[in-house]
């Protein structure tokens, strides 16, 4: 519990004083926030137009895609703020040499190569979801208000999830000198999770719940808020697989750091 | 006695070398089968550090003082041997024990890149888990010595390598370790930057007895701070003990040199002075080398004065620098193939030589 509360302390920290280093070059970082909107905004866009043509696909409506939509930006917008040092960890931290003085820190490894940068401007990506999610309910009939209040814990959960299926993707850089080119796919499936997993088919749905369980982040934690009863089970499991694969990528890094400790690379 | 700050014992760690062939079809049998030999960068090294020693950790490019050091502060997890620092098995406990030990690397820095110096040191502050008080106190006396306070201000990225260098060494001792590490804690520094940074880490190992393991190219870092050298080459240890012990064993050279009036036909490139030959170091300049096992100073220098009619004289030993190149060098032809098998002890007995050198 000590050690809970002293990374907790120190996740604070850490982002305030990122936050400050960042907001010192304050137009610098309103561009990035509007090239980041923008970005979010086109995406968005599409699946409207997409979906305005058809008042209910496969039993959806409207808002209810909008709330699908809103909600899959929360743990996506929270994983951007933290993933920017996975993406390039093989370089920045083993190739140039910077791992050394993560291990030279008492503080968890993992923790301190997530959290040393942030990628602040996709805070936009959660208030997007936001206001999308606020709209979508005061459209929507009957939305169940725990549903509804459990969706910011189901939200970290599912960054969680996106952390560590990312967090086990890089961590293949302890064993593989090259580039792993399975980031980039796997990145892509995460749009997945923006669409109603209905309108797949029988192989990308088992995808996205099992090895990829990406629908665990955007998809199921909605189904009590919109009353989709037939996947109330798979909701209640969100946060059961995101310790899961929480631990599976802390045993993993660890594994990979007891061999960066024998090979010195 | 008390147990001393760091033991080790047989400390051996290999890295497997992959060989590849050159060329793309190279890369491509790579890929298939690769060639791997064992590389020992660090072969059976053993010594102990008493609390509050300052010891220089030397040796050459690629003699395995990095490779100690990683083992050392818990980064590198050894092939075979023990090591203890401070009731730690520095890579099995590795968190606690980083609570225990500064670090400084001087070819890279160990404080947040892009933030302000003074913020990296909140940080660090929170990590070690420093008081506010002690926090207050400890940056004053920072300030005193190294003179970071208008640094603070600015990301580390800005700092020229001398300030940055100084604040890693505050950064390092924040949180007063009892233990401390410094790999090349003053390369790239200018000559007065390196004698405040030498300043420094003579006071803190005076007033907190901080033991000190220092890895230098700069051997003039280990004359003025450490009263005791360790030195490896090829993964071994070839002496450990003081630096004047080193010299005496390896150069026992005194040098006089001497200046004569200069002769109308021009001098000689060689000057014979009792049982001893003094060398033209410059016209009516000699310098006479000898081996002090083999005759004592005075002895020589009153031969030299009662035979020449010196204008001038001045006596010196050989610097350290010159000591540690001809152990090195003697250790090279050692381990050629055709040198004849080192016998026991060999490696750090290497040498005796002629008292007459050439200046």
């Amino acid at each position: 519990m000590r050690r809970v509360r002293f990374h907790a302390r120190l996740l604070a920290l850490y982002f305030a004083q990122y936050a400050k280093a960042r907001l010192a070059y304050r137009a610098d970082f309103a561009a990035a926030v509007l090239a980041s909107f923008l970005g979010t905004a086109a995406s968005f866009s599409v699946v409207l137009l997409l979906f305005s043509r058809f008042p209910h696909l496969a039993g959806w409506t409207y808002p209810e895609i909008v709330f699908l939509y809103g909600f899959s930006l929360l743990p996506y917008g929270l994983f951007s703020v933290v993933s920017s040092n996975l993406w390039d960890f093989a370089d920045r931290y083993l190739v140039e040499g910077r791992f050394d003085r993560i291990l030279l820190r008492p503080v968890s490894p993992l923790f301190q190569v997530l959290f040393e940068s942030f990628r602040l401007e996709s805070l936009q990506e959660v208030a997007t979801g936001a206001v999308a999610i606020g709209w979508a309910v005061s459209r929507l009939p009957d939305v169940s208000p725990l549903g509804l209040a459990l969706l910011p814990l189901w939200a970290v959960f599912g960054a969680v999830i996106y952390v560590s299926v990312f967090g086990l993707l890089t961590a293949a850089s302890f064993w593989v000198e090259d580039r792993v080119g399975l980031a980039p796919p796997v990145f892509n499936l995460m749009s997945f999770g923006r669409y109603p997993i209905t309108i797949y088919d029988l192989k990308v749905k088992l995808l996205l719940s099992t090895v990829i369980p990406f629908a665990f982040a955007s998809f199921y934690p909605t189904a009590l808020a919109l009353g989709r009863g037939e996947f109330l089970p798979y909701f209640w499991a969100v946060p059961l697989v995101a310790v899961a694969f929480a631990l599976l990528n802390v045993a993993l890094w660890r594994r990979g750091i007891a061999r960066y400790g024998s090979t010195g690379s | 006695m008390s147990d001393p700050a760091v033991r080790v014992r047989d400390l051996v760690k290999t890295f497997e070398v992959t060989q590849k062939a050159p060329g793309l079809a190279g890369a491509l049998k790579g890929l298939f089968r690769s060639e791997t030999s064992t590389l020992r960068a660090v072969d059976r090294v053993s010594f102990d550090l008493a609390r509050g020693e300052m010891v220089g950790y030397i040796g050459p490019n690629g003699a395995g003082k990095s490779t100690t050091i990683k083992m050392l502060t818990g980064i590198l997890t050894p092939t075979s041997g023990e090591v203890t620092c401070l009731g730690f098995v520095p890579w099995r406990d590795r968190r606690a024990y980083a609570r225990s030990i500064g670090v400084v690397f001087g070819q890279r820095t160990q404080l947040w890149w892009d933030i302000a110096v003074v913020e990296s040191f909140q940080l660090l502050r929170e990590i070690y888990g420093v008081s506010g008080a002690d926090y207050e106190r400890r940056m004053k006396v920072f300030d005193e010595l190294l003179e970071i306070g208008r640094l603070l201000s600015q990301p580390v990225r800005k700092l020229s390598l001398g300030e940055r260098m100084r604040c890693d060494l505050a950064a390092s001792l924040l949180h007063e370790p009892p233990l401390l590490f410094l790999d090349e804690p003053t390369i790239g520094l200018d000559v007065v930057a390196k004698a405040n940074v030498r300043a420094f880490l003579k006071e803190a190992n005076r007033r907190l007895s901080t033991t000190v393991v220092l890895t230098t190219h700069d051997l003039d870092d280990i004359e003025e701070l450490c009263e005791r050298v360790v030195l490896i080459d090829h993964g071994q240890v070839l002496w450990d003990g003081s630096l004047r012990g080193l010299r005496d064993k390896h150069l026992p050279e005194a040098r006089i040199r001497f200046d004569l009036p200069a002769p109308a036909d021009g001098d000689p490139a060689e000057l014979a002075v009792g049982p001893w030959r003094a060398a033209r170091l410059s016209p009516g300049r000699y310098l006479l080398a000898v081996d002090k096992r083999e005759a004592s100073a005075p002895d020589v220098i009153r031969e030299v004065v009662r035979s020449l009619p010196v204008l001038d004289l001045a006596v010196s030993e050989p610097d350290i620098e010159e000591v540690v190149a001809r152990i090195y060098r003697e250790n090279a032809a050692l381990r050629r193939p055709d040198a004849p098998p080192a016998s026991e002890g060999a490696a750090a007995g290497i040498v005796a030589h002629r008292g007459v050198r050439r200046g």
